[in-house]
């Protein structure tokens, strides 16, 4: 596959031990841009666009960032937890600036489905439609993380 | 008829040879730029090697500029501003300027090459940065995810920095991590032991750096370390102050709470120290040590979460609620905040409330 020097980069950068210790790929082995294909195409099939999935995420994580790193519930329905680290992150991706460190946990009551993530991966996902490849630490599947916020 | 293929094959390695040489020498010769002179801010000027990055090329003379990935263009952190000599401004540098900073001539001097002579300006405070040796010599278990590290400083064999101040440590390659990075951590001791850099550390999940001190730094172990930065210290006021640290956030607070009792000092303080269970406490015992040694200072324990079964008598719940009845008057009070995102944001909001408008904190947390 013919790539940029940049697109080179990038997938450098997805690595485990470059930015994070576990990377971004888990234990798929495609380039990163089929991995941004495949499931841009499955937010299609399932009629939503990752702006509208990185808002949701960004909704939560912004009224959790005021709950002193403990749990609440928002909106009556989902259990939510942000556990804040000192420190930012760079993203693989060479946006802009750096981003805050820390885990956001949610759990829907009414339906049971649990989802985490980072706010590097709100970043990833408005920026570049990037969920992480298969088996990563904070992959975000679409349809289960659907499930869980709308 | 294999004999002709044989010759072909040896012609088209001989040339793809003779290019590859060609191209060598042609980077040898026509990308040495000679020696250059970097002049800083008008005051200070010296000579370097052209083609290195402007960041290491002042690192090389003792000027650090802080960078949060050892130069790889992807922090944004190493700005300066280019008078002239930069170069145009490169793609990779775009998405961390604003068009104000593009103006001002604002460049990332890792990403700057040096190929001719160059004038630069850099915030004075940079001077006085310097890059330490060290040997860690004593690491202590204070929680089970956080951890005191002793370096004891070789060359040079001592830092002038301010309380409250942090240094940037360095990792080493290792078995997970093939990546050198460097991290901002907070002094946990008072300048009067400058031959020493205490830290401490609280072990983030998937962190490369605390992966590194917790599991792979060893006392003995040679390390490398730039500083001081950062201007969170004590202002010299007369006014009443509130800490609020939570984790790791009270290694700044360790190191100023030392040096203002080694300066008698008579002001108002009260530290809120905020955990989740009584396993999250460490250093208990030196802030109630420091509560009989100082005239005016109260040490409060916080839990947010404390186990059932405890006997804990102390507060609980979140620090922000109790700051009311702790503040005397709030236009004669200041504020220094070090922990979590979580805990810096909902302080100094509730500060706001009371009035507190001197609120400081180090932006790297």
């Amino acid at each position: 596959m013919k790539q940029t020097p940049e697109e080179k980069k990038i997938q450098e950068r997805l690595q485990p031990g470059v930015i994070t210790l576990d990377g971004f790929l888990g234990k798929d082995k495609r380039h990163y841009h089929e991995i941004i294909t495949e499931d841009l195409e499955k937010l299609k099939k399932l009629n939503i666009t990752r702006e509208e999935i990185a808002d949701r995420l960004q909704y939560f994580t912004d009224l959790a960032l005021m709950n002193n790193d403990e749990e609440e519930i928002i909106d009556y329905i989902y259990r939510v937890r942000y556990i804040t680290e000192r420190g930012k992150i760079v993203s693989p991706f060479m946006d802009k600036g750096l981003i805050a460190k820390g885990q956001i946990t949610l759990e829907n009551i009414t339906n049971g489905f649990k989802i985490c993530w980072t706010p590097l991966n709100i970043s990833m996902i408005r920026n570049h439609g990037f969920f992480e490849g298969k088996g990563a630490s904070h992959r975000l599947e679409p349809e289960t993380l659907i499930k869980a916020i709308f | 008829m294999i004999v002709v293929i044989i010759n072909n094959v040896i012609i088209l390695a001989g040339i793809g040879g003779f290019l590859a040489l060609l191209l060598v020498l042609a980077d040898f010769f026509l990308a040495n730029y000679g020696d250059c002179q970097i002049d800083i801010n008008d005051k200070r000027q010296f000579t370097v090697k052209g083609g290195n990055s402007l960041l290491n090329s002042l690192a090389e003379n003792d000027v650090f500029i802080p960078s949060a990935c050892g130069g790889r263009g992807t922090c944004g952190l190493c700005k300066v501003t280019v008078k002239e000599g930069g170069g145009p401004l490169l793609p990779t540098e775009k998405p961390y300027l604003d068009a104000e900073e593009i103006e001002k001539g604002v460049r990332l001097s890792c990403q700057v090459k040096v190929k001719k002579d160059i004038f630069i300006t850099i915030p004075e405070a940079l001077f006085s940065i310097r890059k330490f040796k060290g040997i860690v010599d004593n690491i202590i278990d204070y929680t089970y995810d956080t951890k005191g590290i002793i370096i004891t400083l070789q060359d040079p064999a001592k830092i002038d920095f301010q309380a409250g101040q942090y240094i940037q440590l360095q990792s080493r390659k290792y078995p997970r991590s093939k990546q050198i990075v460097s991290r901002a951590y907070s002094m946990a001791n008072s300048p009067d032991r400058n031959n020493i850099i205490e830290l401490i550390i609280r072990k983030v999940p998937d962190g490369i750096m605390t992966t590194f001190t917790h599991e792979y730094m060893k006392e003995g172990d040679q390390i490398l370390l730039t500083g001081p930065y950062g201007e969170f210290f004590i202002r010299d006021t007369e006014a009443d102050m509130i800490f609020v640290a939570g984790g790791s956030g009270m290694a700044p607070f360790k190191g100023i709470l030392e040096d203002l009792s080694a300066k008698d000092t008579k002001r108002h303080i009260v530290y809120f120290f905020g955990a989740r269970t009584e396993k999250d406490l460490f250093l208990v015992n030196e802030m109630k040590e420091y509560e009989k040694k100082m005239k005016d200072f109260t040490f409060i324990p916080v839990l947010s979460q404390p186990d059932e079964d405890t006997d804990w008598d102390g507060p609980t719940g979140y620090i922000p609620p109790l700051l009311d009845k702790y503040v005397r008057d709030p236009k004669n009070t200041e504020g220094y905040l070090c922990g979590s995102p979580a805990l810096i944001a909902s302080t100094e909001k509730k500060m706001k409330e009371l009035g507190i408008d001197k609120i400081y904190y180090d932006s790297f947390g």
